[in-house]
């Protein structure tokens, strides 16, 4: 199971570097062309920002399981264990919320979203804002995960410490200025 | 019958633009009939995101009204746009029948089918074009020109085909565009020009009226069927009576913003009736190309009401 | 009142470790729910709309710049100009130091990786030649956050987007605040150090430092790129940024040699996963942006500080003296996520140029990175310089005082900051 587990988040990091390097690579083509060549395709303007779209919402997701969002850790990082646990039970349950909302308002505005064609490449916009299916989904599922582990005690130290702020990777705190 | 409403109205200009005295003159026109209780409360500069962007919070109904300019709608009714086929209408008086008339409400109708109440169509005037090369006054003066256009296939096609170098770009970003030369011109009604300092780093302006796209003042269907008759009524007249009172000071406004524009020492030249006539005939393929995404009922349908005006 | 739900929603939910995020998500929840318009629509829209805009492709061009900047040896490369440049004279590893991360500003607009890569390297050698070492720290870190105010800048994109403001503008009007910023520090640096007892390097000979240079005159080259081509009017912002990667990525494949195309997907990742971080943020703030919006908050705090509308100057230090407060427990940027939307209406009600005040506004950001208990850079010096996050700490403070005292300069004298813009642009 943990091996699916993290063949999965494989597959989406390399998604994700697909995704960034083809959006840099259709911005710099655009450059090159409007000297080059006096013209540009306004197709890879308008793909490149649905790229962006994507590899914000599945970043979001990658992020989120590796405790990547920035937050403030002042007050949980003076309090005990039992008090930290307490606030990460509280944590994921408005985490779990506020995905959840996210997945239902993304359902209910699909129609509209559907019917709405991308003026240059006339691309669905079911296809970018249906994005809200995947992060929403995928923060409720990681939350509850931790949710069911941190009620039945199966939290580990680590998870514990990261969550005040503790040992912060070099990469982890650039993500955070 | 009136209930108290709150009625949330977003705009991508800023409150000194002439909406806002439509907006104004629609609601003290509201006061009269529900004595107060229906309030419009104006957010402008976008706050409320873009036009497209609220139009939408309009279909799901989060949002009561927005006045937007039509070009970035083909999305989501692609028979909008009818109104960016280069050279539709040669002056106001056309655009205003057509629009206050069977078509307009042809394209009512549409709208609706995606959940949006048109309550009227407000004035945006005429786009223009500004630039720092050469005085255009042919077609071929165009060619080679970077021109900042929005991101909508009629207008990247249209200057295409006159040999610009159409380029989609940001509206905050056009000034400084301007100033360092990244594009040579701009096109917008004067009112634009004007207002957002345009004219300060440009050196030419060409009366070419290619566009007019017009603003139109929509409501949330979802929302406004809650709505009691009078409410409903009273909304699509004072829409009216803004309206009338927002084309009124947008055509005074155009005439000092051009004043402004010539006085800052811009060239301003007009196209000769010959060039318009040849610059029609140049654009035609535009409307070829857009007649099956446009729909070629609603292409045939304008020009038809417009031959019969232009008798 | 529902300036009290917006606060205290926000507040408590970052209080008990909720990530910030999703405390501005569950923030604009509670505001639709306090305004009786609960609607899951609001959420979902305004999060994507967020993402679905072209000038914020900067931001990912940049994180990717300044990501191969580092990992393809352009930064090792500024710093031994630097050496060679300025290091014999006394003090002179601090006054490298600024020098460097001057350079690297314009480069790069993150004040982390920046300072990662001058700690990295000046550390050790700062402490060899027998410099107070908390106290060359607490420099680095103090030089590390001039990168987001002197272009490029990501904290000007995310301002620039939601104040509406030109990212142009912003940039050109950020270098001479920022060059301000780094002779402060120099300055600041060589008073603390005249009575320590240190080596300076041994002056570098003239052949020397032509090979050195000469080496550097690529790295050099990308500033030169990222300004020179916004200023010409060559390219916009967005794709400033993205030559700027692929300058960096030309440079450091086959020039310095130090990147392989091995580890290239692993610097892709990484900026990829900054930029979602970054861009999440940015897109649930945007969530609060437009319920407080609807909701008239602006409206509420203008009632507060009426008096004050018509002073502008005084106005501008009470908001600096808010920003530089709230600095000290929120990160650089959730602090202009959540503010803008509240301060903007309240700038253009009173006149003042929102150029000059977003300057000021990210510049007074980048100070919060300094103050504890959180202060992101002042960790990255500590975890990368081995030194306890206390002695950091305590070496940074004459520096924060110096660059506190630039920022009220310029809140007293506002055409420090408007006329330079004015003749850079
Ligand atoms: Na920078
Ligand atoms: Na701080």
């Amino acid at each position: 199971m943990q091996k699916a587990i993290d063949l999965f988040y494989r597959v989406l990091e390399i998604l994700l570097i697909v995704l960034m390097s083809g959006m840099a690579i259709m911005v710099f083509v655009n450059v090159v062309m409007r000297y080059a060549m006096n013209s540009g395709l306004t197709v890879s303007d308008e793909l490149a920002r649905y790229f962006f779209v994507w590899v914000t919402f599945i970043g979001a997701v990658v992020t989120f399981r590796e405790h990547g969002h920035l937050g403030v850790e002042t007050l949980v990082a003076v309090l005990g264990r039992k008090g930290r646990i307490v606030c990460m039970i509280l944590s994921n349950l408005v985490i779990i919320g506020c995905s959840a909302i996210f997945f239902w308002g993304t359902w209910k505005q699909l129609p509209i979203n559907w019917s709405m064609k991308a003026p240059v490449t006339g691309l669905s916009m079911g296809f970018v804002y249906g994005i809200g299916f995947f992060t929403g989904a995928g923060c409720v599922v990681i939350a509850l995960e931790r949710l069911v582990r941190l009620l039945t005690g199966r939290v580990t130290q680590e998870e514990i410490e990261a969550f005040a702020g503790e040992n912060l990777t070099l990469e982890q705190m650039a993500e955070r200025s | 019958e009136f209930n108290d409403r709150n009625i949330r109205v977003s705009n991508g200009i800023n409150a000194d633009h002439p909406v806002g005295n439509g907006i104004e003159a629609m609601q003290k026109c509201l006061d009269e009939k529900s004595g107060g209780k229906l309030k419009l409360t104006a957010f402008w500069g976008g706050a409320l995101g873009g036009d497209l962007q609220a139009t939408q919070a309009l279909r799901s109904g989060v949002q009561e009204a927005v006045v937007t300019s039509s070009s970035p709608l083909v999305g989501i009714e692609p028979a909008l746009g009818v109104f960016d086929l280069p050279f539709l209408f040669s002056n106001a008086e056309e655009a205003y029948k057509v629009l206050d008339g069977d078509f307009g409400e042809r394209m009512n109708k549409k709208l609706e089918a995606v959940g949006l109440v048109n309550l009227a169509y407000w004035e945006n005037g005429f786009r223009n074009l500004s630039n720092s090369v050469r005085p255009v006054t042919k077609w071929e003066d165009f060619e080679g020109m970077k021109v900042r256009v929005m991101q909508n296939n009629v207008f990247l096609d249209t200057f295409q085909n006159l040999g610009a170098n159409a380029t989609p770009m940001a509206f905050g970003e056009v000034f400084s565009a301007l100033e360092t030369k990244t594009i040579d011109a701009q096109e917008n009604p004067y009112v634009t020009i004007d207002t957002s300092k345009f004219f300060e780093v440009q050196k030419y302006v060409t009366e070419t009226n290619h566009a007019y796209t017009p603003f139109l003042f929509l409501f949330s269907k979802a929302i406004f069927d809650t709505y009691t008759p009078d409410e409903q009524a009273a909304l699509r007249e004072c829409a009216t009576v803004g309206r009338d009172v927002e084309r009124q000071v947008i055509g005074d406004l155009n005439k000092k913003s051009l004043e402004k524009i010539k006085a800052a020492g811009l060239e301003v030249n007009a196209l000769s009736p010959e060039e318009q006539a040849r610059i029609r005939e140049k654009s035609m393929v535009v409307y070829q190309k857009h007649m099956d995404e446009i729909g070629a009922d609603v292409v045939d349908a304008v020009l038809a009401e417009l031959a019969e005006i232009r008798k | 009142m529902t300036l009290f739900v917006f606060v205290g929603s926000l507040l408590g939910a970052m209080a008990i470790g909720v990530p910030v995020a999703f405390s501005l998500m569950f923030c604009g929840v509670v505001l639709m729910w306090y305004m009786g318009m609960f609607n899951t629509q609001i959420i979902a829209q305004n999060m994507i709309a967020g993402a679905d805009t072209f000038t914020l492709l900067a931001i990912p061009f940049f994180i990717l710049a300044g990501e191969l900047m580092n990992a393809g040896g352009l930064s090792r490369r500024i710093i031994d100009f630097a050496i060679a440049c300025v290091g014999h004279i006394r003090g002179g590893l601090g006054i490298v130091a600024i020098v460097a991360a001057l350079i690297m500003a314009s480069i790069s607009g993150s004040a982390a990786a920046d300072t990662a890569a001058l700690a990295a390297i000046l550390i050790p050698m700062m402490a060899k030649a027998g410099y107070n070492v908390p106290r060359s720290a607490g420099l680095i870190a103090a030089g590390g956050i001039i990168a987001p105010v002197i272009p490029p800048s990501m904290a000007f994109i995310v301002f620039g987007v939601a104040a509406n403001v030109s990212i142009t503008q912003l940039f050109m009007a950020g270098i001479v605040p920022g060059l301000m910023m780094g002779f402060a520090l120099i300055a600041t640096w060589l008073m603390v150090v005249r009575k320590d007892k240190v080596e300076a390097l041994p002056r570098a000979s003239m052949k020397e430092r032509v090979r050195i240079t000469g080496r550097a005159l690529w790295a050099l080259g990308m500033p030169v790129i990222i300004l020179g081509g916004i200023k010409a009017g060559m390219v916009t912002p967005t794709e400033a940024a993205v030559v700027a990667a692929a300058y960096a990525l030309f440079v450091g494949l086959f020039i310095y040699r130090e990147l392989t195309w091995k580890e290239l997907p692993r610097v892709i990742l990484q900026a990829a996963k900054t930029t979602s971080v970054i861009m999440f943020l940015v897109c649930a703030a945007l969530v609060s942006a437009w319920l407080i919006t609807a909701a008239n908050i602006p409206a509420e705090i203008t009632g507060f500080i009426e008096p004050l509308i018509d002073r502008p100057i005084l106005l501008m230090f009470v908001i600096m003296i808010l920003v530089l407060i709230v600095g000290t427990a929120l990160d650089l940027t959730p602090t202009i996520l959540i503010l803008t939307p509240v301060l903007m209406p309240i700038i253009k009600q009173a006149g003042i140029d929102p150029v000059y005040f977003g300057v000021l506004f990210i510049m007074n950001n980048c100070i919060g990175l300094l103050t504890p208990p959180v202060g992101v850079v002042l960790n990255v010096v500590s975890g990368v310089g081995r030194i306890p996050l206390g002695k950091v700490t305590a070496g940074v403070w004459p520096f924060l005082v110096a660059q506190a005292i630039v920022l009220f300069l310029l809140v007293l004298f506002p055409d420090l900051v408007i006329v330079p813009a004015r003749w850079l642009h």
